[in-house]
C-alpha cells in the first residue's frame, strides 16, 4: 500500500464540471504539489455527489468533511489549512439557515434522509478505475449468478424484489425479463436506455459517469437471466462524458474478462455496444428507440407485438433503463428481501429524482419510494428560496404533471402520484413557487412535445400543435370562452388514440395544471391577468400585475422621483382610491414581485407611497365623466368599508350617484372597527372618505341590513342593482371547554367596540389566540390599554402565521409574547370567570391541505397559563341566511357568497358582491380591487357596456435612461418611533420618510414597464 | 494488461486487493492518530513527524490507523506531538517527538497495544 | 477505435475536402457490414465535416448501399445533424419576460443585424450561430445573452460589437461543451 494518508473526492458530474471543477482539481494538485504533499494527498475525480447546485463540491476523507462551492483561488487555503494542518475550511462548508457551519458530509440535511443504492458509489470511487468498483462489491453479483444460480433463479429473485422500470411506466423488470426469456428465438438482446430526454432530469447521466460498471454489470446479468448474448446502450449524444466514460469501462471489463467470451469461466458469452442517441425525444420510447438502433428514422411502431417478442431486428428484446441496471447488482448480492425492505406496499427500493426549479437544495436525492413528497422538499430540499410560497411540483417532465401543495403529503409511488395527475417518470422533480405561472409552463412542455413529435401519428402531430396554439393564445391574452374544454376534449383524444408514450403522454401537463390551476387559466381568459407576472403580453411591470387593483407602481415611483407628487397621486387614485390608506396597511405584493429583488432588495414601494401620501394637502378630486343618464339609475350599496367605497368611487366617476347603507355610526369597515389607530390614523381614513363623498356618493349611517331594511326592500324601492360588501363579521368561536366563561371575547369584536365606541374591557394578564393579523392587532390594542402581560397563542410556527411579519416583529417589540407551538385545550373557570387557559405543547407533523405542517400533540403534558381574558382570533365568518334575507344566493364552498371573478355579480343579476363577503378575511387592497370590478360590472349591467376609461394605460413621461446602470444602494428602511413613546398610546407607529430618502428610494426602480420606443411603435 | 479473471476467487483476490485502496473513505477505524500541525508543530517538526508516522505505517503494513492532523494544542513548548485515540476510547497524548519515537509508538502502542509511558505528556 | 473518439470534432483542424472524404472512405470500410450502421457513421461523419455536407451524404448513401432519400431521411428527423456549417460560437439571446420587456428584442434585432444572419442561421465566416432561447436565470440584470456557457448581464445593443469582437479574436473561451 502507498502512504497516502488522505483522499480528496471531487466531484466531475456534469453539474460541478460546468461550474468549473476540473479547474479546481488543476489548482488543487498544483497546491498540494508546492506543500510537498504529493505522496500523502490523492485527487481522485468521482461522479455525481448530488448538491449540484453548490458545485464544485469535494469531500475529504477520512475525515469525512464536504465542501461546496470551491473556487480554483480557494485551493491554497484548503490544501495548506486542512490537508496540512488540519484545520476545516469553515468558510467553504455547508451552513444551516442559522448559519452554524456543518462540515460532516454525515451530518449534513441533505444527505441524512437518503438512502443510497442506485447511487452507492457515485461520489465515493473513482468511475475510471474498475478495481474501485470492484473493491466496493462490484462484479460479486455476475460472479453469483454465473456460478451459484440459474438464469430462472435469477428472474425470481428480481421478480421477488419487486423491482419496478424507472424510465418511467413502472412494469415490474422480473416479469419484463420472464417474457423475454420466455420467447423463442436464438438471439436475443438486452438494451439499456440512456436517452434520458426529459428536461430537469439527469440521474442516468450520473450514473452514467459516476458509475457505469454498475450499468454493466446489471446488463450483463439481465442478459444471462434473458439468454441474450449482445447488447447495446443507447446513450444521448448530449452526453459525451457519460459516453467516454462507460466506453472506458467496458475496456476494463473486457480486459479482466468480465465481458467476452466465456466469461468466468461459466460459457456465457456476452458484450456491450453503445450506440448515440442523436437528439430525438421520441428515441427514449422503447420501440422508437429499436428503430433508432437499427439505423432509421426514430420512429415508435406500434405494440404489440411487444419488443419482448420482436424487437430489434424483430429479434426479442429487453430494454430497462440505466437506473433499473444499476438496482440489479445489489439485489443478487443482498437479495430480494433486502431490497424488499426499502419503499411502500406496491412499489419497493429507491428512486432517484433530480431536484430542482425553486428549492433551496437542487441536486440529485435518492429516496426510499414512498417518501411523502413534502419531506423530499422540505427536509432533504431545504424548502422554497427567498421566502417565496410553494405552488407546486412537476414530476415527470413533459410526459408528467404537476401536484399543489395540497397534496404535499402523498407518498410518493407509482400508483400514488398516478392518481393525482402526475407519474413518476423518469424523475425529474421541478419545483415551483408563486413566481410560476402554471399556464406558461405548460406551453413550455407542449411546445416541447410538439417540438419533439416524430410526425408518425396525426393525434400527436396535430393534435399537440392545435392545443400549443390554444395555449399560446391564453398566454397572448387572446383566450376565448371556452378554450379551457377544448383543451381538455383535445387532450382526451390524442392520450386515447396516439400510437406512442410520448403522443398519449404530451397532454398530460396542460391537463393537470388545468386540473389544479383552472383559476389561473380564467384569470388569464377572462381578466386577461396573469397572476405569478410572466406571461408577457399580460404583464406589463411584474409590482402592478401583483397589485390587486393594478395600481401602475413605476408610474407613481418614478413620478416621485422627480418631485411631480400630485401627478403622483392622481395616477396612483385613478386605480385605487385609498391611496394614503394603502400606503399604511397594505400587505404589498407589489414588493414581493419587484424585479430589483433579485438584483439586491426590492423597492420599499409602500415607504414611497406613504411620503407621496404625505406631500396631500387638499385632496384633488379624480377625473368624472359626467352622465345624466347615469345619475338617474338607483344602485345601492350595503357596506362602507374598502369594498363598498370603492365600488361607490368608481360608479361615481362613471356619473352614478349611489347611495351606500352603514350598519355602524361612521364609515370605514375593517378600516375604522379593526385597524387600530396606530397603524392607520382615523383623519387619513376619514381624508379619503370625504374625497368619496364629494364625488356624489351618499353615505347614510347607522342604517343595518335585517334592522332597518332589507334587500327585497331595495329592490322594491327601486334599486336597479346592488352591491353587498358586509364584510366577514362574525368571530369564530374557539369550540373548547370553557368558552363561555365571562372574559372571553373574540378579537373583532374586541377591536370594534374599543375603536367604535372609545374603550373596551380589558384584562392584566390576557391571552389572544390565533396568529392572523387580527389576533395581533387585538394583542397589541390590549397592551396599550393597559393589559400587563399579553401572550399570543399560536399553534403552527411563526414562518406560518398569517399576519403581516412587521406587524408581529413590532407586537414582540413592544412586549407580546409570542408562544408558538401551542394549542389551546381549556378554558379554566373560577366562579364562571376566566382564570387560565390550558395548553398542550405541539409538534408539526404531515403537510396538510394548505401546504404546511399540520401541529400535533406533542409528547409533553398539559400547562396552565394564568389569564383573566382570552381574546379569539381565529377565524371570521358571514351568516349569509341572515345577511341575505330570503333572496336566494349561490354560495361558495366556505360559506361567503360566490360570485363572477371578473364582474362580481352574483347569481341574482342585479345583485354584485366583493371584499371580505366573498374571499373570506382577505386583504384591503383585494376589497378595493373588487369594489371596482364590480363597479364595471354594474355599469354594464346597466347600460349594456363597459366604460372603464381608468382601465387605459397611461404612459408616464417620467424620463428613464434605459442605458444607464441601475444606482447601486440598497433599499432604505422605514422609520418608527421608539417602543417607549408608543407602548402606551395610539400614535402612528411608523414615520414618513424626508424628501431626499423618499425620492432616493424612488429611483431605485428598474422601471420594468418601460418600452423602447421602436417597441412601442412595431405593437 | 489486467489479469484476467476467471473464477469468484480471482475476484475476491482483485477485491482484497484494491480494498485498500478505498480503505481511506470507508470510515472509523481501530485506531485514530492525530498529528498536531499548528505554526508552533510544524516550526518544532511536525512535518518530518507526519511523514514518519506514515511511511512507519506503511512499512509494517498496518492498516487499521486514520491519521489525520488538527491545529495547535495550546502545549506548544511539547511539540511535536500526537494524540493516539483507540478503539476502547482512550485518549493518549505523545510530546517532543521524533521519528525514532514515532517508531516505537507504532511498534509498541499500535501493533501491540502498549502505551509508550516515558513518551506520554505528563500534565 | 471507440465510436466517441471518432466522433470527436475534427473541424478545426485544416484538412482539404478531399481528405476529409478519404477519411470517411475509410469510416464506411469500418462499419459497412455492421448492423444498424448508419446512424453511427452520421454521427462521425459530422464530427469529421462539422456538418453534414451534401457531397458526404450522397458517398455514405452509396458506402453503405442506401437510397439518398433514406440517408436524408435519417439525417432530418435527428436535431443533432446539420446540413448547414454550424460557428463556432453559439450566441443565445434571453426572450424570457424578464429580458423580453428590458429590451431582449431589440438586442436580437441588434445581432441580427450585425451578424447579417436570422435566428437559427451561422455567419458566413462560420464563427457565429444564432439562437433564442428562455430564462437563463438572470432577470435582475436584464437583457442578458449566452455566447456558448458564459452569461453576459445588461448587454447594450450599442456595445454588442465590442462583446462579439472578443470571440472573433479568439479570447472568450472556446465552448467546452455544445448542446443542440
Amino acid at each position: 500500500m502507498s502512504n497516502v494518508r488522505t483522499h480528496l473526492l471531487l466531484c466531475t458530474g456534469g453539474g460541478c464540471i460546468a461550474s468549473g471543477a476540473l479547474e479546481v482539481g488543476a489548482a488543487l494538485r498544483e497546491q498540494i504539489e508546492r506543500q510537498g504533499l504529493q505522496g500523502e494527498i490523492q485527487v481522485i475525480e468521482s461522479g455525481c455527489l448530488g448538491p449540484c447546485a453548490v458545485g464544485p463540491v469535494a469531500a475529504v476523507y477520512p475525515d469525512g468533511v464536504f465542501y461546496q462551492g470551491i473556487c480554483p483561488d480557494d485551493a491554497a487555503e484548503i490544501v495548506e489549512e486542512h490537508l496540512l494542518k488540519g484545520r476545516v475550511v469553515e468558510r467553504l462548508v455547508r451552513k444551516t439557515p442559522k448559519g452554524e457551519a456543518v462540515p460532516g458530509l454525515h451530518e449534513i440535511d441533505f444527505f441524512q434522509k437518503q438512502v443510497k443504492i442506485v447511487l452507492r458509489n457515485c461520489g465515493v470511487i473513482d468511475p475510471l478505475r474498475i478495481e474501485e468498483y470492484v473493491a466496493r462489491d462490484g462484479y460479486q453479483a455476475l460472479s453469483k449468478a454465473l456460478t451459484e444460480m440459474k438464469p430462472d433463479q435469477v428472474i425470481a429473485e428480481v421478480k421477488k424484489s419487486g423491482l419496478r422500470g424507472r424510465g418511467g411506466a413502472g412494469f415490474l423488470t422480473g416479469l419484463k425479463w420472464e417474457f423475454t426469456r420466455k420467447s423463442p428465438g436464438d438471439v436475443k438482446y438486452i438494451l439499456c436506455n440512456g436517452d434520458e430526454g426529459d428536461p430537469g432530469a439527469f440521474m442516468d447521466r450520473s450514473v452514467l459517469e459516476g458509475d457505469p460498471h454498475s450499468v454493466i454489470e446489471g446488463m450483463a446479468i439481465a442478459a444471462f437471466a434473458i439468454g441474450a448474448k449482445q447488447g447495446y446502450a443507447y446513450i444521448r449524444a448530449e452526453y459525451p462524458l457519460a459516453v467516454q466514460r462507460f466506453e472506458h469501462a467496458l475496456k476494463q471489463a473486457r480486459e479482466y474478462g468480465l465481458l467476452g467470451k466465456n466469461i468466468m469461466n461459466s460459457g456465457f458469452d456476452f458484450d456491450i455496444e453503445v450506440r448515440m442517441g442523436s437528439g430525438a425525444f421520441v428515441c427514449g420510447e422503447e420501440t422508437a428507440l429499436m428503430t433508432s438502433i437499427e439505423g432509421n428514422r426514430g420512429e415508435p411502431r406500434p405494440r404489440p407485438p411487444f419488443p419482448a417478442v420482436k424487437g430489434l431486428w424483430d429479434k426479442p428484446s429487453c430494454l430497462n433503463n440505466v437506473e433499473t441496471f444499476a438496482n440489479i447488482a445489489p439485489i443478487i448480492t443482498k437479495g430480494a428481501d433486502w431490497f424488499a425492505s426499502f419503499g411502500s406496499q406496491k412499489s419497493k427500493g429507491t428512486k432517484v429524482f433530480a431536484l430542482a426549479g425553486a428549492v433551496n437544495n437542487t441536486g440529485l436525492v435518492e429516496v426510499p419510494v414512498g417518501m411523502p413528497l413534502g419531506e423530499i422538499i422540505y427536509d432533504i430540499g431545504g424548502g422554497v428560496p427567498g421566502g417565496k410560497k410553494f405552488k407546486a411540483v412537476q414530476l415527470g417532465g413533459p410526459s408528467g404533471g404537476c401536484i399543489p401543495k395540497e397534496h404535499l403529503n402523498v407518498p410518493v409511488d407509482y400508483e400514488s402520484l398516478t392518481e393525482l395527475g402526475a407519474i413518476m417518470g423518469s424523475g425529474g422533480m421541478i419545483v415551483m413557487d408563486e413566481d410560476t405561472c402554471m399556464v406558461d409552463v405548460a406551453r413550455f412542455f407542449l411546445d416541447f412535445c410538439q417540438d419533439e413529435s416524430c410526425g408518425k401519428c396525426p393525434p400527436c402531430r396535430v393534435g399537440t400543435k392545435r392545443m400549443l396554439e390554444i395555449v399560446t393564445r391564453i398566454c397572448e391574452g387572446q383566450g376565448e370562452e371556452g378554450d379551457i374544454e377544448k383543451l381538455i376534449t383535445l387532450g382526451q383524444i390524442i392520450k386515447d388514440t396516439a400510437l406512442c408514450g410520448l403522443g398519449q403522454t404530451a397532454p398530460n401537463p396542460v391537463l393537470s395544471t388545468i386540473r389544479y390551476f383552472r383559476h389561473e387559466y380564467e384569470a388569464h381568459i377572462r381578466d386577461k391577468h396573469c397572476e405569478a407576472g410572466v406571461c408577457p403580453a399580460l404583464v406589463r411591470a411584474p409590482c402592478q400585475s401583483a397589485c390587486p387593483a393594478s395600481v401602475d407602481v413605476p408610474g407613481f415611483v418614478s413620478l416621485i422621483a422627480e418631485k411631480r407628487y400630485a401627478e403622483a397621486l392622481a395616477l396612483h387614485r385613478d386605480r385605487n382610491p385609498f391611496a394614503s390608506v394603502c400606503a399604511r396597511v397594505c400587505f404589498h405584493t407589489c414588493e414581493d414581485k419587484c424585479r430589483r429583488g433579485s438584483l439586491d432588495e426590492a423597492v420599499a414601494i409602500r415607504g414611497v407611497k406613504r411620503f407621496m401620501a404625505e406631500q396631500e394637502v387638499t385632496v384633488q378630486l379624480p377625473d368624472v365623466r359626467d352622465s345624466e343618464e347615469n345619475a338617474k339609475r338607483k344602485v345601492a350599496i350595503v357596506g362602507a368599508g374598502p369594498a363598498g367605497l370603492s365600488c361607490g368611487y368608481f360608479l361615481a366617476r362613471l356619473g352614478y350617484k349611489p347611495k351606500i347603507f352603514e350598519a355602524e355610526p361612521r364609515p370605514g369597515g375593517m378600516l375604522m372597527q379593526a385597524i387600530p389607530a396606530y397603524r392607520l390614523p382615523r383623519e387619513e381614513l376619514a381624508r379619503e372618505i370625504r374625497m368619496i363623498e364629494r364625488l356624489g356618493v351618499d353615505i347614510e349611517t347607522n342604517t343595518r341590513l335585517g334592522r332597518d331594511f332589507t334587500l327585497k326592500s331595495l329592490r322594491d324601492e327601486g334599486y336597479e342593482a346592488v352591491f353587498v360588501g358586509i364584510g366577514a363579521p362574525i368571530g369564530t368561536r374557539l369550540g373548547i371547554p370553557g368558552d363561555d366563561g365571562e372574559g372571553v371575547a373574540d378579537a373583532l369584536h374586541f377591536l370594534r367596540e374599543y375603536n367604535v365606541r372609545g374603550s373596551a374591557p380589558v384584562g392584566k394578564k390576557v391571552v389572544v389566540v390565533g396568529g392572523g393579523n387580527a389576533a395581533v392587532d387585538a394583542a397589541r390594542t390590549a397592551l396599550r390599554l393597559g393589559a400587563q402581560t399579553v401572550t399570543i397563542l399560536y399553534r403552527r410556527t411563526r414562518t406560518e402565521m398569517p399576519a403581516y411579519k412587521e406587524e408581529v416583529d413590532e407586537a414582540e417589540r413592544e412586549g407580546v409574547r409570542l408562544a408558538v407551538l401551542v394549542a389551546p385545550v381549556e378554558i379554566v373557570k373560577k366562579n364562571g370567570k376566566v382564570a387560565g387557559m390550558k395548553c398542550r405543547n405541539m409538534v408539526l407533523g404531515e403537510f396538510d391541505r394548505s401546504g404546511r405542517r399540520r401541529p400535533v400533540g406533542g409528547q409533553d403534558g398539559e400547562f396552565v397559563v394564568e389569564c383573566d381574558q382570552v381574546i379569539a382570533g381565529i377565524g371570521q365568518m358571514l351568516d349569509p341566511k341572515q345577511a341575505l334575507d330570503g333572496v336566494e344566493v349561490k354560495l361558495s364552498k366556505n360559506g361567503f357568497i360566490a360570485v363572477d371573478a371578473v364582474t362580481g355579480q352574483a347569481s341574482q343579476p342585479w345583485l354584485f358582491a366583493g371584499g371580505d363577503a366573498v374571499l373570506g378575511p382577505s386583504s384591503v387592497v383585494h376589497a378595493i380591487a373588487q369594489g371596482e370590478k364590480a363597479a364595471v360590472g354594474i355599469d354594464k349591467l346597466l347600460t349594456g357596456a363597459e366604460h372603464a376609461f381608468w382601465r387605459k394605460e397611461k404612459t408616464v413621461d417620467a424620463f428613464f435612461d434605459p442605458d444607464a446602470d441601475p444606482v447601486q444602494y440598497g433599499r432604505a428602511k422605514m422609520q418608527l418611533i421608539p417602543v417607549s413613546k408608543r407602548k402606551h398610546n395610539f400614535q402612528e407607529v411608523e414615520l414618513p420618510w424626508s424628501e431626499p430618502a423618499a425620492r432616493r428610494e424612488a429611483k431605485r426602480c428598474l422601471r420594468c414597464d418601460f418600452r423602447a420606443p421602436a417597441d412601442v411603435e412595431k405593437e | 494488461m489486467a489479469q484476467r479473471i476467471t473464477s469468484p476467487k480471482d475476484l475476491k483476490a482483485l477485491q482484497e486487493k484494491a480494498k485498500a485502496d478505498i480503505d481511506l473513505r470507508s470510515g472509523q477505524k481501530d485506531v485514530r492518530i492525530t498529528v498536531h500541525m499548528g505554526t508552533c508543530g510544524i516550526a518544532a517538526g511536525a512535518r518530518d513527524v507526519l511523514g514518519a508516522l506514515i511511511d512507519t505505517l506503511g512499512a509494517a503494513g498496518v492498516k487499521n490507523v486514520t491519521i489525520t492532523q488538527t491545529g495547535c494544542a495550546g502545549l506548544c513548548d511539547q511539540e511535536p506531538m500526537l494524540t493516539l485515540a483507540d478503539k476502547a476510547g482512550g485518549s493518549f497524548r505523545y510530546g517532543k517527538l521524533d521519528k525514532h519515537k514515532v517508531a516505537e509508538i507504532v511498534r509498541e502502542h499500535v501493533q501491540r497495544g502498549q502505551p509508550v509511558a516515558e513518551y506520554l505528556i505528563k500534565v | 477505435m471507440s465510436v466517441e473518439a471518432q466522433v470527436k470534432c475534427t473541424c478545426g483542424e485544416e484538412a482539404s475536402e478531399e481528405e476529409l472524404l478519404a477519411r470517411l472512405d475509410g469510416v464506411l470500410k469500418e462499419y459497412r457490414d455492421k448492423p444498424g450502421a448508419l446512424i453511427p457513421v452520421l454521427q462521425i461523419a459530422q464530427g469529421i465535416f462539422g456538418y453534414l455536407p451534401e457531397v458526404a451524404l450522397k458517398k455514405i448513401a452509396l458506402g453503405l448501399n442506401k437510397s439518398y432519400s433514406e440517408v436524408a431521411g435519417v439525417v432530418s428527423f435527428y436535431s443533432f445533424f446539420s446540413t448547414k456549417p454550424r460557428g463556432k460560437h453559439l450566441v443565445r439571446v434571453c426572450l424570457g419576460t424578464a429580458c423580453y420587456v428590458r429590451g431582449g428584442k431589440r438586442v436580437l434585432d441588434t445581432l441580427k443585424h450585425k451578424l447579417k444572419i436570422d435566428v437559427g442561421e451561422t455567419t458566413e465566416d462560420r464563427q457565429f450561430t444564432l439562437e433564442v432561447a428562455r430564462c437563463f436565470g438572470a432577470c435582475g440584470l436584464a437583457p442578458a445573452i449566452m455566447i456558448d456557457e458564459e452569461v453576459h448581464h445588461r448587454v447594450k445593443p450599442n456595445k454588442m460589437d465590442l462583446v462579439l469582437s472578443k470571440y472573433r479574436n479568439g479570447d472568450a473561451p472556446v465552448a467546452k461543451k455544445r448542446r443542440t
